[in-house]
């Protein structure tokens, strides 16, 4: 875990090592004037679930897309499995499978149709193409509605869709964005578990999100940037200890104020010294660090 | 082999859209064939009829114009459209640029749905336009110009698909363009009755030398190679225009 400071983040040296699956150095993406991306080092290793955190506007699309190899970064580097995302773009792509946030099927063709175009766009040999797509599709329990179009199914059921084809190529690198934005609870749960069924059996998943307790739940490592920048990087322990793991509520005139301490003694000695005023004592939360490094909390720490 | 493997690349960005084509065979068909027979109708048998003094030279003259014009018809509003609810409202085109595949395996391939449009229609025109009109032959070299005159205005389509940004400008612009290329470019009369600047203007659009190649062919004159080397630059102009814009992710 590390507060950015330099806005640098330890990283493999020398590229990609064997435990690192994407590689991003040094990114800076400018559009005119506006500068989205401002200097971003971090890695994600095999395996993990990464998430990627920030407000509106942070960069997180914008750092995604250059992950994805459609947005040429202004400077700096991002390596996929060795491969720059740049110059190396063909072999890059080969690694990754992304469900955008808006859902990218084609309208006109059925579920399957589609399914099958990604898996033959990702050169998925014409003799395993159709047990690649009925175990994909059954891996996320979509059988009953693979001969349906996309238009005819549910927010949740197109969401699924869309992770399947995702899927279908078998990425090493599975990018996830906001996947869950605009589902019930139950279909959020639902998607959580596949998230977490897929990265037990090795994919490496990067998820941006603005449901903090998503991240909170599935993550193992998470990124928060704002303002393009890196502000902080760790498990999820490790960012609530940034600002204190334990957290005092109280509510002075009628607004609620928070502070954070290290130790459940020193919390519990500060809401002593309110007296009578309401108090309650948690364990601080993901959307606290949040809050507070993205300057939107109401709290203090030390 | 890079070659091979690009028109590789191109079928399978292009698998899509011909699966549509499969499963809307007659759709397909009608929309691309109502309005030539319509003109054939109209021009070769009702107005030619009337006005011209030689009603099935006139008929001879009009058939090869209007396959020219249906390698037009066929093909740019089909891919301009394709791509631009794609692109704005399915969001799909986004897909194949994250695919493994070469731009210009994605420029090709989103034209394929145009050329395909094209050869099933414009070889039936000419099928047509041989029975009613014993004067037009039927030559395979007429298919080749087919394919590069679809592949052109595909690829007219596709940077036209990938610039707008809504579905009005797509309409303005076949008002301003696609309509009067359709009527002036040599389809349906002799491009030298309009007046000489006008002429000049005419002689500069694409449509223009498909209708000069087709006629040349179909009727057995001399083909006219200027009408190919300019028909070449369009496409590579066109080819290069998109392949640039998906490049520099302009699209």
């Amino acid at each position: 875990m590390c507060r950015d400071t330099e806005n640098q983040f330890s990283a493999a040296s020398g590229g990609c090592s064997d435990a690192t699956i994407a590689d991003v150095r040094g990114l800076v993406i400018r559009f005119g004037d506006f500068t989205a991306v401002d200097g971003l080092t971090f890695e994600v290793r095999r395996g993990e679930i990464f998430g990627f955190l920030g407000p509106n506007g942070a960069g997180k699309t914008t750092t995604m897309r250059a992950i994805t190899t459609i947005q040429r970064p202004t400077s700096g580097t991002v390596l996929i499995d060795g491969h720059d995302a740049s110059s190396d773009y063909i072999e890059a792509r080969k690694r990754i499978g992304i469900a955008q946030q808006h859902i990218s099927l084609d309208k006109d063709l059925t579920v399957r149709q589609n399914i099958r175009h990604r898996a033959i766009l990702h050169k998925i040999p014409r003799s395993e193409l159709d047990s690649r797509i009925d175990s994909a599709a059954h891996l996320l329990g979509l059988e009953d509605y693979m001969d349906r179009t996309v238009g005819s199914l549910s927010g949740g059921w197109k969401r699924r869709a869309a992770i399947v084809c995702a899927i279908v190529h078998e990425p090493e690198l599975l990018l996830l964005d906001e996947p869950t934005a605009g589902l019930d609870t139950r279909s959020r749960h639902i998607l959580w578990d596949l998230v977490r069924d897929l990265n037990a059996r090795g994919t490496t998943i990067f998820l941006t999100t603005h449901y903090i307790e998503e991240a909170e739940s599935l993550c193992d490592r998470v990124a928060i940037i704002d303002h393009g920048r890196m502000v902080a990087i760790g498990t999820v322990d490790e960012l609530r200890d940034m600002i204190g793991g334990v957290a005092v509520d109280s509510n002075p005139d009628g607004r609620t104020e928070t502070r954070y301490f290290r130790g459940m003694d020193d919390a519990r000695a500060y809401a002593s010294s309110l007296g009578d005023a309401y108090v309650s004592i948690r364990r601080t939360t993901l959307e606290d660090v949040f809050l507070e490094l993205t300057g939107e909390g109401r709290g203090r720490f030390e | 082999m890079r070659l091979l493997s690009i028109i590789d690349e191109a079928y399978r960005v292009a698998w899509g859209d011909l699966v549509y084509i499969r499963d809307n065979i007659a759709e397909v068909l009608i929309t691309s064939l109502v309005g030539p027979l319509l003109y054939l109708l109209a021009f070769g048998f009702g107005i030619g009829g009337s006005v011209s003094s030689d009603p099935d030279a006139y008929l001879a003259f009009i058939v090869p114009g209007i396959v020219a014009l249906t390698t037009l018809s066929a093909t740019f509003s089909t891919v301009a459209m394709k791509v631009l609810v794609q692109r704005l409202f399915y969001m799909s085109f986004d897909e194949l640029l994250l695919c493994p595949v070469h731009i210009s395996a994605i420029v090709l391939g989103k034209c394929a749905t145009g050329i395909v449009r094209a050869l099933l229609s414009c070889t039936l025109l000419i099928v047509v336009g041989h029975l009613i009109s014993p004067e037009v032959s039927l030559q395979p070299l007429a298919i080749l110009v087919v394919v590069m005159a679809a592949l052109t205005f595909s690829l007219m389509g596709m940077l036209v698909g990938m610039f707008m940004e809504k579905s009005q400008h797509l309409n303005l612009f076949t008002s301003l363009v696609i309509i009067p290329m359709t009527f002036l470019c040599g389809t349906l009369f002799n491009v030298e009755a309009l007046p000489s600047v006008a002429s000049w203007v005419v002689y500069a659009l694409p449509l223009t030398h498909v209708s000069e190649l087709m006629r040349g062919i179909m009727l057995d004159t001399c083909i006219p190679m200027d009408s190919v080397a300019i028909l070449a630059v369009y496409l590579a102009v066109f080819f290069a225009a998109c392949w640039w814009m998906i490049k520099t992710n302009r699209c």
